[in-house]
């Protein structure tokens, strides 16, 4: 009994620590442009496959890149925060094409729903073309010398969850400390409580913008790659379910609050954690249940500002 | 003796640590028009909202005729019969200005369902005596050759003028105009403040202005009530207000010339 | 036969997206930013091929499906799905903007999971050999064409009265339509129940056309696309999602050739059309202007400068 409730607290908290690192990604975004990044989920994606390259793993036969391999194979800690790297600079690219263009042009930010969409449809598809709709998975031996699992309280855990876990709230520690104690994170909060006057105070937004997209970009990639490696890479398109619940994250935390992301992040993947076998096929909408009795109790989240009318 | 068309009792509204108004106490008559003064931040705006329904009173009530209307909605509180312009002016940007004159009018147009689903003859007709009035309205406002021009499209001062034609257009009892005369030149405020004389003697309505250009107030107002830091501070016509000391040394600064 | 038939189909697809478009409109163009469109057509398409599947006696023994049990069909799902519009809309219709969105993604999972769910709905394998109506193509695509023309005869006729001027004032203000006198959240929930009526009504014709049915036809993706059609043909009158939805539904058929740049092309045309037409293809101004050509054509019949003819005297 007890082992088991530790290894539905893991799984919960693991899932639930994958969610709150989507969740940040787009926190990060919407709290500096007030839109969310509907190409997150690829560029989650993105990392999971970097990761599976930079390890030295195989495309199959089906895309164009048939039977290609780096010619190196880099251990997993390592092909990690490069992964990390290669999303974040796919970001700042999906920044540059989708929204940059309407900010200089004035147009309305919404319309940014659709261009990231159009960005997200582009990274999918491209990926298809090149390696092939098939799964891929991360060999758990990629670890070095770690065991595949470990006793713990009496529980027989995976390796994988505790490092996910960790790595996550590493992240997100390090992400809080910047924010609160760095001059960039500081003009960050800055820009997205007020704009117009952080760019009177001689903060450059625009930076503050790239530096949101390739920070999202970066815990993206590292999520995708850490679900890889955790699970598998389910096809082109297995970032799009953990986008889509990266966004009933998002809000049940509060838009644009961090402390908010880690919460919901948690609170959903331990729900869907304790969700009995029975009824594993609702799994999925736990987080959008969930969301839906916030949005209706509390529109600004659970950790959000109340949300104001100006006249 | 009649009641009071609007009467405000004790009302008071918190922001945060912030009173921005604090025990008001008004009653408007029918038939006058009723002028607040205050220097900005005073919460004269603040007033409006409470009175229009759009922000909620922490405390006190708003009587209208004698009957409570505190938290009802903004669409209730026109249709009692209470329009108002807003300061920085809020018109419907993407419709031409005979259109916003006609979302004013959406209260008498509706139409039996067959009719303005089958596009009969009837509704026909009444949809072009609802554009008639709404050009009848532009050109009482003096700006009937815009009808088709987009509201973007309209000068500051036109722009103020549609919304007090939209705002007449609900057909109201009482008009609330929040800074009609911002932004225009003297000559221009001589006009408004002609014009707001004509259209109350000519719709019998009560008005209730905020105005930062004291003169335009004085000569324009039947009764005037000073706002400083939230609080009422004079009440009165326009000649007793403007000796109180208290809003010479508040309001008009010591050596005010008014 | 072969062209002919693929002409058909591609039009009746087009035809649906033009549906879809108009479906996604309608709250739009109340500034209401709902996704939930796909979450109603999917309760149009269930409704039908349950019906249609499951109670003999709509089939009538007649080797094709009689037209009447779709009209009936279509009625069933309207009710179904404009009650739960209903419903559903009085509480999220609360909510604005991004929140909104969010909201209505919501709705649409919880509605495909649960369908995925239930054996009796379909579940995951969906429901097959839906009862045709029609023998070809071309008899859906003259169907939906008529149901297409009504649809949009009544989109035209309300943005000429009252509640469509209303919806357009809620869109620019909504606290200022508010302070006109405008019962701004009835308005708005008229347009979500309406949007959710379109939307189920194309779905029964969808479920039809495609023979079967499956709880993936409402998805994500196709809250994004529909809300794509509209984007991308105008969101300021009823013609703008109709070309879109007809446009964009067409693309991908149009980029087969290219084979599997075909989505990678979509999705480019996706990203880049609102950076160049940030308003649509078509917009109130641009028909207007479209108009007053076609005016100064017919005026000047030798083809001459339609400039020339356009302002005949002050306006």
């Amino acid at each position: 009994m007890g082992s088991d409730f530790i290894q539905l607290l893991l799984n919960g908290l693991s899932l639930g620590a994958v969610y709150a690192l989507f969740a940040l990604g787009y926190t990060l975004v919407f709290s500096v442009l007030g839109v969310i990044n509907f190409a997150h989920g690829a560029v989650f994606t993105l990392g999971a496959y970097f990761t599976y390259l930079l390890i030295g793993g195989a495309v199959g036969a089906n895309g164009l890149l048939a039977g290609f391999q780096l010619p190196i194979a880099l251990p997993f800690w390592l092909a990690l925060p490069l992964a990390g790297l290669g999303a974040a600079t796919v970001a700042l690219l999906i920044e540059r094409l989708a929204f940059r263009p309407l900010r200089e042009r004035n147009a309305d930010p919404l319309l940014a729903l659709i261009t990231s969409l159009g960005a997200g449809v582009v990274l999918v598809n491209l990926i298809q073309l090149l390696v092939g709709a098939e799964s891929y998975a991360i060999p758990s031996g990629s670890l070095g010398g770690l065991p595949v699992a470990i006793q713990l309280f009496g529980a027989q855990v995976r390796t994988v969850q505790l490092l996910l876990l960790l790595v996550a709230t590493v992240l997100l520690a390090a992400l809080s400390l910047w924010i609160d104690g760095t001059r960039s994170g500081k003009a960050l909060r800055a820009v997205s409580e007020d704009p117009t006057t952080a760019q009177l105070l001689g903060i450059n937004s625009h930076r503050m913008v790239q530096i949101a997209f390739g920070l999202s970009g970066f815990l993206a990639g590292l999520a995708g790659g850490l679900v890889g490696l955790s699970v598998s890479l389910a096809g082109p398109y297995f970032g799009i379910g953990y986008g889509l619940k990266g966004l009933g994250v998002l809000v049940l935390g509060g838009l644009g609050s961090v402390p908010g992301a880690v919460l919901g992040g948690l609170l959903i993947g331990l729900a869907e954690a304790c969700v009995p076998a029975a009824w594993s096929g609702y799994r999925e909408v736990v987080a959008y249940g969930v969301l839906f009795v916030v949005l209706l109790v509390r529109p600004q989240g659970l950790l959000g500002k109340p949300l104001a009318t100006k006249v | 003796m009649t009641p009071p068309l609007l009467e405000l009792e004790n009302l008071g509204v918190r922001f945060g640590g912030l009173q921005a108004l604090d025990a008001i106490e008004l009653a408007v008559q029918p038939g006058e028009i009723f002028g607040l003064l205050g220097p900005n931040g005073a919460g004269k705006t603040t007033l409006f909202n409470l009175i229009s329904g759009i922000t909620p009173p922490s405390r006190g009530r708003v009587l209208w005729r004698g009957s409570e209307i505190t938290n009802l909605d903004p669409s209730r509180i026109n249709r009692l019969g209470i329009a108002r312009t807003f300061q920085n002016l809020r018109l419907f940007h993407s419709l031409n200005c005979r259109d916003n004159v006609l979302v004013g009018l959406h209260r008498q147009a509706r139409l039996p369902w067959a009719a303005a689903l089958l596009g009969t003859a009837a509704g026909r007709r009444r949809q072009q005596t609802l554009r008639d009035q709404a050009q009848h309205l532009l050109e009482l406002l003096e700006i009937g050759s815009l009808a088709h021009q987009p509201a973007a499209a309209l000068s500051y001062g036109d722009r103020r003028r549609l919304e007090i034609a939209r705002a007449l257009a609900s057909g109201p009892e009482l008009l609330l105009l929040d800074e009609p005369a911002a932004g225009m030149n003297p000559s221009e405020k001589e006009a408004l403040r002609l014009l707001i004389r004509r259209l109350q003697s000519q719709f019998k309505l009560t008005v209730l202005i905020i105005e930062h250009h004291v003169p335009l107030m004085l000569s324009l107002c039947d009764r005037l009530a000073v706002l400083n830091f939230g609080k009422r501070i004079a009440l009165g016509t326009p000649e007793a207000v403007r000796q109180d000391p208290q809003v010479i040394e508040a309001y008009l600064g010591v050596g005010g010339v008014v | 036969m072969g062209a002919a038939f693929h002409d058909a189909s591609l039009l009746q697809q087009m035809l649906i997206g033009a549906l879809l478009g108009l479906s996604v409109y309608l709250p739009l163009s109340c500034g209401q930013l709902s996704l939930a469109t796909p979450g109603f057509y999917a309760i149009g398409g269930t409704t039908a091929a349950l019906l249609s599947t499951r109670v003999p006696a709509l089939g009538g023994g007649d080797p094709t499906y009689p037209l009447s049990s779709v009209m009936l069909e279509m009625a069933v799902a309207a009710l179904v799905s404009g009650l739960l519009a209903l419903g559903i809309g009085k509480l999220v219709l609360r909510l604005r903007g991004i929140y909104l969105a969010i909201a209505t993604i919501a709705l649409v999972e919880i509605l495909r999971v649960t369908t995925l769910n239930q054996e009796a709905l379909g579940g995951a394998v969906g429901i097959f050999g839906i009862p045709q109506p029609f023998n070809n193509p071309g008899g859906y695509a003259a169907f939906t064409l008529v149901v297409l023309a009504l649809i949009c005869w009544l989109f035209a006729r309300l943005e000429d009265n009252r509640t469509g001027r209303a919806m357009a004032a809620i869109r620019d203000d909504e606290l200022a339509a508010a302070c006109q006198g405008i019962d701004t959240a009835q308005t708005k929930l008229l347009a979500f129940v309406f949007s959710a009526l379109v939307a189920a009504i194309t779905g029964v014709i969808s479920a039809h056309f495609f023979n079967s049915w499956n709880a993936r036809l409402g998805n994500f993706d196709a809250s994004i696309t529909t809300r794509a059609f509209v984007v991308f043909g105008g969101s300021r009158t009823w013609l703008g999602p109709v070309v879109g939805g007809l446009l964009l539904t067409a693309l991908p058929e149009l980029l087969r050739p290219v084979g599997d740049l075909r989505l990678i092309v979509f999705g480019l045309v996706i990203l880049v059309g609102p950076l160049l037409a940030p308003q649509g293809l078509v917009t109130p101004e641009r028909l207007q202007g479209l108009g007053r050509s076609l005016q100064g054509l017919r005026r000047a019949p030798g083809g001459g400068e339609p400039t020339e003819a356009l302002d005949p005297g002050p306006r």
